[in-house]
């Protein structure tokens, strides 16, 4: 299609998509349920023609990474539709997951600063959004999400403010330290945390009745509504990808990873070193609050246990074993983690070990982390950059 | 004069320094380790908790307690051996982030592989000495027998390390590896030896203070048993100066004793809390630590 402007390609897969939705919204019956996928086969020709234009990859690349993301989103909620709800929570959590993932990559990868709190910046976004759930009911779930990342913000810059003047080891066993301190800071406001038991949701996260009529006809509430919370995180994460891939490729990004490679240039290019700490562990605690929110709502509550020091250590290895401060990487980290728990199962049960026993409960641990100290002696940049340097190593035979 | 020593106020400051030497226990293996090779050994407390394990679980629980203790030695010796020549040796010369990344997998291979093998319930340890406190006009002084065992045994220890570096030709040897490796490689020095017995040295110390940790606390000996002290010992060893033995020493019982404290009259969720912002304090005025002269970090 060399010649054709991209504009025009958009109005022309447009066309073609406004026909397949009239054409099955005509249709009799049960081809309405066809209207989803037909606006979905739209916006996947639209967003596929847009990404497809070098032109406009060049000239306006935040196009080309909307269209990315607006494709990436299209397909998994296709893809959630032919699943059974238990793979669509698996691939719900891996997604709220991805999200951390970019955040941490964002901190680690691009301005080179170790976390092992992650987990704990999740908690404050998780426990934000169950909190304020029960004292306030009406708030709608979208506002409710966005307090969780001010809330991870607010954090984030708390902790980020020291993080300005300590390096390496000693920020790691800062934010090592603030992971372990969290389960206290969470028991000191027990009568709002809701101590050990933690909390619960005071209600179900409902589809709107306009989605159930547009896209599920004839489907029952109960699978509309496990449905719609596995779209809400993946169409959340698809957002949070846009804005994480405009971030990497920014004036701020292309700063930060001067910050990591050599402090002392970037000072004398009149970069604030203390300025881009604190955005980078701001913008890291940021994603994980989310991430954590939208954990909550899909578990429909939240429980302390579930941010301990363990989770910290399994997001670091997630986006190590991923490909460190790439997007790519952040995204294979999110499905390692959705799957994870099937394929140990899938592994005990045919190897027979005891699916009760020792060694059967702490296969998860021991694969992870032998995996994550394996990457890093053996490829620091983990799949995404192993991937990539086979590729590029590929296409110049 | 008694109820003096019975007296709330001194009861805790003999129950934080009780506390405090441990701290400074893991606070010196974690200075061992970090000036020799650079690195921050966030594994430290699991290689200790599973050097304990082989001392105290694998050998048949009649053992006798020195026995045992002499073996968990012996397997921390090794453990920090083998963790040196088999991980941290592809981690020289990388970027800071990558020991840091190896030894935090390497921390959860271990808990996994103890609780996988001796399974995650706590199990008590025995002890060679009363716990309960001694008693002045029929009030509890906050000392019991096995209190002044564990704070004897923790200034043995950092007395043989100090001897050991001060005063032998080995410790000679493994501080010049340590302060110049190239120099001393010219001179005769076995470089790469020495880095060995310093993590060898180091887990050693860990699996003495994983002993007593394991026998004193109410938790009794279980795969995550040393993650809470290993984060108090970090932070006195950070607030010490990772570069400074007599820093972790200090800090680590003073740590304990104001910890202390702040749990008797404050609350016990605050330990944590103040113990998090007195290390953030004390990075932020004194990067370095307060024990250390300040050095600028050569670019």
């Amino acid at each position: 299609m060399r010649g054709v402007r991209w504009n025009q390609r958009v109005v022309g897969a447009t066309a073609v998509g406004v026909a397949a939705v009239l054409a099955s919204w005509l249709g009799v019956g049960t081809a309405r349920a066809a209207t989803g996928l037909s606006v979905a086969a739209v916006i996947l020709v639209a967003g596929l023609s847009v990404i497809s234009s070098a032109e406009l990859r060049r000239n306006h690349p935040v196009v080309a990474r909307a269209a990315i993301s607006v494709v990436a989103v299209d397909v998994s909620l296709v893809v959630t539709g032919f699943f059974s709800s238990t793979v669509d929570s698996n691939l719900a959590i891996g997604a709220a997951m991805s999200i951390v993932l970019l955040g941490l990559s964002f901190l680690t990868g691009s301005s080179g600063q170790i976390s092992i709190g992650n987990g704990a910046f999740m908690g404050v976004g998780a426990f934000t959004v169950a909190v304020w759930a029960n004292h306030h009911r009406t708030t709608p779930i979208a506002v409710v999400l966005i307090l969780a990342v001010v809330a991870g913000a607010l954090v984030g810059l708390l902790i980020g403010l020291p993080a300005t003047r300590l390096r390496g080891p000693y920020l790691a066993g800062m934010t090592l330290a603030f992971a372990v301190a969290f389960g206290a800071v969470l028991n000191l406001f027990g009568t709002w945390t809701g101590g050990d038991s933690g909390l619960q949701l005071p209600y179900a996260v409902n589809a709107p009745t306009w989605v159930v009529h547009f896209f599920r006809p004839g489907t029952s509430s109960l699978t509309t509504n496990s449905v719609w919370l596995v779209d809400v995180t993946i169409i959340t994460a698809g957002i949070a990808l846009f804005f994480m891939a405009n971030l990497f490729a920014s004036r701020t990004g292309r700063a930060m990873r001067l910050v990591r490679d050599n402090d002392v240039a970037a000072e004398l290019v009149g970069i604030s070193l203390p300025r881009a700490r604190v955005i980078a562990f701001i913008v890291s605690a940021a994603y994980a609050a989310l991430g954590g929110g939208l954990w909550t709502l899909i578990n429909n509550a939240v429980t302390p246990s579930t941010y301990g020091f363990a989770l910290s250590i399994t997001i670091l290895s997630l986006v190590v074993i991923g490909g460190i401060g790439t997007i790519p990487g952040a995204l294979i980290g999110g499905l390692i983690y959705a799957f994870a728990a099937n394929v140990i199962a899938w592994f005990t049960a045919h190897t027979g070990l005891n699916p009760q026993g020792n060694v059967a409960s702490q296969l998860n641990g021991i694969i992870f982390g032998g995996l994550l100290v394996l990457t890093i002696l053996f490829a620091p940049t983990g799949i995404a950059g192993f991937v990539r340097h086979r590729w590029l190593k590929w296409r110049s035979r | 004069m008694s109820s003096f020593l019975t007296s709330r106020n001194v009861a805790d400051v003999l129950n934080g320094i009780t506390n405090g030497v441990i701290y400074s226990l893991v606070a010196l293996s974690l200075v061992l380790v970090w000036r020799s090779t650079r690195i921050l050994n966030f594994a430290q407390g699991a290689m200790a908790m599973i050097a304990t394990y082989v001392g105290f679980a694998a050998l048949a629980p009649s053992t006798n307690y020195w026995v045992s203790m002499a073996v968990a030695i012996v397997a921390g010796l090794v453990i920090g051996g083998l963790t040196e020549r088999v991980i941290v040796r592809g981690l020289y010369g990388k970027p800071e982030i990558n020991p840091v990344v190896a030894m935090v997998g390497f921390l959860l291979v271990l808990e996994s592989v103890a609780a996988a093998i001796w399974s995650t319930s706590s199990r008590g340890l025995p002890t060679p000495f009363s716990m309960v406190d001694w008693q002045l006009n029929h009030k509890p002084v906050a000392m019991s027998p096995f209190a002044l065992y564990e704070i004897v045994t923790a200034l043995v220890v950092m007395i043989v390390i100090a001897a050991l570096f001060q005063y032998t030709k080995l410790g000679l040897r493994l501080r010049a590896a340590a302060i110049a490796p190239e120099v001393s490689r010219l001179l005769g020095v076995r470089v790469g030896r020495m880095l060995t017995l310093g993590w060898m040295l180091s887990s050693a110390v860990g699996a003495v203070t994983a002993v007593l940790v394991a026998s004193n606390y109410f938790t009794g000996l279980t795969p995550t048993a040393m993650d809470g002290v290993f984060a108090f010992g970090f932070i006195a060893a950070a607030i010490g100066g990772l570069d400074s033995p007599v820093g972790a020493l200090l800090s680590g019982i003073s740590l304990g004793i104001i910890l202390q404290f702040v749990g008797d009259y404050l609350n016990s969720n605050a330990i944590i809390l103040v113990a998090l912002g007195m290390l953030i304090v004390s990075l932020m005025v004194r990067p370095n630590g307060v024990f250390t002269r300040s050095a600028q970090r050569r670019v």
